[in-house]
């Protein structure tokens, strides 16, 4: 029972609004980054639902599915980096609110 | 010897380079020898200033210009050594800069001689423009003119240049092509435009020399030390004027109208200068105003022989020489004024009223024998210098006047000769009130020796005795011991009695045989008797110059016996209040009130444009750079909000920014390429 390709678009699109809500409303930093990966998600999800239906003219739908797996890996990475800067400005700055970190230093 | 300083892409080649033409020697000598002599007298004259280094090295500087100005090859080189021996003037004018007047008439010889070269440029301006047409064939034509280096660079500069054929013993003269050079120019076809190249070329002679008009900054220059007077408003700088008009008369020649302006303008300003020298009580300011007037006998040769060359089917060679001669003598014996005249106010302590003078001839020697000399030769009394050069001047002119057959000239030639009789007066004044009588007028001046006087010298504060002046460090002047004024020593004295003799051997220079090649026009006879090289003279020449020399040794001569008659032997002559006498000297004490008229001129147009200019400059070009900057700083104010550094509210801009794209690929683009979209379709 396949998903349709619609269904899979629609599903992305909602992750990456509620996503993208997330960023802009949220002022906390770790919500904010929470939002960021839901973001990422959409557009992983979209390089699943291309590869299962790949476009006209498209060579291979396998190429989808490899890209979406380096990207849950760049997820990762960018989740690791975004932590280490929520430490330091938990540490420093006692607060992680991001309306309170508005110059480039610490 | 020359060398392009600048090449420009289209041939035009400014060239740099050395020349000692035959004028340039005889000013070498001028302006090293009386260099020498300055600087050895300033190591006596000065010992007592403050910022001596910086004199010195302003004289230096000076020197260094002048003999660049005098060995260079073109005019453009010529212009850059003449701003600076006027930098030099300015600077050393107002040397004493801690006095207001000093660093006032510093400023106004700037401006005045900065009216001149204005002109000059122009002048320089149009005869650049018009050789640049010519050919370099055309160029040889010049007379003196070296063929080889018109023909071997660019021709234009080269030849607008002062190069001419080296002096070759065997010709009389290098310039002896009867006609003027300036025909042989292609102005165009114009007939005003060398007329007006030279009469701009004038202008910066005039402002350089001090003629009518220009002539107000030289007397103001007297504020600078008396060595500055002796070396640059004397002998040298101011002489620079004359030496134009020679090399340019020679080498590119004047119009007509040209010549007889520069004749007329010389000639006035002989005479004109003169009466303000008779009723200056300043002693260097008579000296100066002597200058004025002799540097306008100069510049009314240059003008006679111009007249000369430009009559129709003339035979006349240029005559410049015969200028030059007389700058070559009043050089010496102006110099020799000036330094006596230093040396009087060194001996009594500053004081330069010479109605406060008086029977000084007892203390002062040698000063007043030098000055008497330099008085006689002025005057133009035979054997001294001045006599046979001021006799070639006014031979010169009588013979343009009858040869022109113009009334103006006549006219202008009577007013030179009246200015042999006062120029006789008003140095034997001068004499008379400093040097003859029993005792000064002003009975402190006997005893001040030693003491400066800083409100009329600046900071001088001669020694009573000088030669311990010279090995110790400035002290506080010795006490007053009794001796009252006297000579200086021999570092002050041996300039004057070089220069007595130079003043006295000077007149001589046209017997030497060579000397024909290399000054045009000089001297042919005195009295009749022709000496050296009388080729060139004009029949009928020879009996008139035994009545011109008669009539103005006649004229010197009475002027002298007026001068002692009405302030020899310690006579002061004071003009009775209410007399007929009042009010001319009141003119003449005011300087005809030039400076009064050029005051009221700078206040109203001078000042009338520089509001203007103010205006422009304050609300126009400032109102344009300070609206841009308006612009900018308001752009930049509202788009500083967008940088608060909140990380949402960039997020929040990301996204407008990304879905104005969206808007602008779906909806625009497509449209560019005729291919609109309806509004609701994606056109997926």
């Amino acid at each position: 029972m396949a998903i349709p390709l619609d269904g899979l678009l629609s599903l992305s699109g909602a992750l990456f609004a509620l996503g993208l809500f997330g960023v802009l409303t949220r002022r906390n930093f770790i919500l904010i980054l929470i939002s960021v990966e839901v973001i990422a998600n959409a557009a992983i999800l979209n390089f699943i639902a291309f590869s299962f239906y790949p476009p006209s003219g498209a060579v291979s739908g396998i190429s989808g599915q490899s890209i979406a797996v380096i990207l849950i890996g760049l997820a990762a990475t960018e989740v690791a980096v975004g932590l280490a800067i929520v430490l330091a400005l938990n540490r420093l700055r006692g607060t992680l609110n991001v309306a309170e970190a508005i110059q480039l230093k610490l | 010897m020359s060398f392009v300083w600048l090449g420009l892409p289209d041939g035009t080649n400014f060239v740099m380079g050395t020349l000692v033409s035959p004028l340039g020697a005889l000013m070498l000598i001028v302006v090293n020898v009386v260099g020498f002599l300055v600087v050895l007298y300033s190591n006596e004259y000065m010992a007592h200033e403050e910022g001596l280094p910086r004199y010195y090295a302003e004289l230096m500087l000076f020197l260094a210009a002048m003999n660049g100005l005098v060995l260079a090859d073109n005019y453009l080189e010529f212009i850059l050594m003449w701003e600076l021996v006027g930098l030099c003037s300015y600077l050393l004018i107002g040397f004493f800069w801690k006095k207001p007047s000093a660093a006032s008439a510093a400023k106004k010889a700037f401006i005045v001689t900065r009216v001149g070269d204005v002109l000059f440029f122009l002048g320089v301006f149009i005869l650049f423009s018009s050789l640049g047409h010519i050919t370099s064939a055309a160029a040889t034509t010049y007379p003196g003119t070296a063929s080889t280096i018109c023909s071997s660079t660019d021709p234009r500069w080269s030849c607008v240049g002062f190069a001419f054929t080296p002096p070759n013993a065997n010709s009389a003269a290098p310039f002896l092509s009867a006609g003027s050079a300036i025909q042989s120019i292609n102005f165009g076809g114009s007939s005003w435009l060398p007329t007006l190249a030279g009469l701009l070329i004038l202008g910066g002679a005039a402002g350089k020399s001090a003629q009518f008009p220009l002539h107000t900054w030289l007397p103001d220059a007297m504020e600078g030390p008396t060595t500055v007077s002796a070396l640059i408003h004397a002998a040298t700088m101011v002489a620079a004027g004359i030496y134009l008009l020679a090399i340019t008369s020679i080498f590119i020649g004047f119009t007509m109208t040209t010549a007889m302006v520069i004749l007329a303008i010389g000639a006035f300003t002989s005479l004109f200068a003169g009466t303000m020298g008779l009723a200056s009580p300043d002693i260097k300011r008579v000296i100066a105003y002597s200058t004025v007037s002799q540097l306008g006998y100069m510049a009314m040769a240059v003008g006679a022989s111009s007249v000369l060359v430009d009559l129709p089917n003339s035979v006349y060679a240029n005559q410049s020489g015969v200028a030059m001669f007389h700058l070559f003598t009043h050089a010496f014996f102006k110099a020799l004024l000036f330094l006596s005249a230093g040396s009087v106010i060194h001996a009594i302590g500053g004081q330069q009223d010479i109605f406060k003078m008086g029977g000084l001839r007892r203390h002062l020697p040698i000063t007043s024998t030098a000055m008497l000399v330099g008085a006689l030769a002025l005057s133009g009394i035979p054997p001294f210098a001045g006599f046979f050069s001021k006799d070639d001047l006014i031979g010169l002119t009588w013979t343009a006047a009858s040869k022109a057959g113009d009334p103006l000239l006549y006219l202008f030639f009577a007013l030179s000769v009246v200015g042999i009789f006062l120029t006789a007066l008003y140095i034997f004044r001068l004499w008379f009130l400093v040097f003859s009588g029993g005792a000064p007028r002003d009975a402190s001046l006997l005893s001040s020796s030693g003491h400066g006087e800083p409100s009329t010298m600046g900071s001088a504060a001669p020694h009573a005795d000088p030669h311990a002046a010279l090995v110790s460090a400035p002290s506080p002047a010795s006490p007053a011991h009794g001796t009252g004024p006297h000579d200086p020593s021999w570092i002050m004295t041996a300039p004057l009695l070089v220069l007595s003799a130079l003043a006295m051997v000077a007149g001589f220079l046209p017997l030497l045989p060579s000397i024909h090649a290399l000054l045009p026009g000089l001297s042919w006879s005195v009295f009749g008797e022709c000496f050296g090289s009388c080729s060139a003279t004009a029949a009928g020449f020879d009996q008139l110059d035994a009545v011109l020399g008669g009539v103005s040794l006649a004229l010197a001569g009475g002027g002298i016996l007026v001068a002692w008659r009405v302030w020899g032997d310690g006579r002061v002559f004071r003009i009775p209040e209410g007399s007929v006498l009042a009010v001319p000297h009141r003119i003449l004490f005011r300087k005809y009130y030039f400076d009064e008229v050029y005051d009221a001129f700078a206040v109203s147009v001078v000042l009338g444009v520089a509001r203007a200019a103010d205006w422009v400059d304050r609300y126009v070009i400032d109102g344009t750079v300070r609206g841009i900057e308006e612009i900018f700083s308001q752009v930049s104010r509202s788009g500083r909000r967008l940088q608060s550094g909140i990380v949402s509210s960039y997020a929040a801009w990301v996204v407008v920014g990304l879905l104005a794209l969206l808007l602008f690929f779906v909806y625009v683009v497509p449209c560019l390429e005729n291919a609109c979209h309806s509004p609701f379709s994606l056109g997926f």
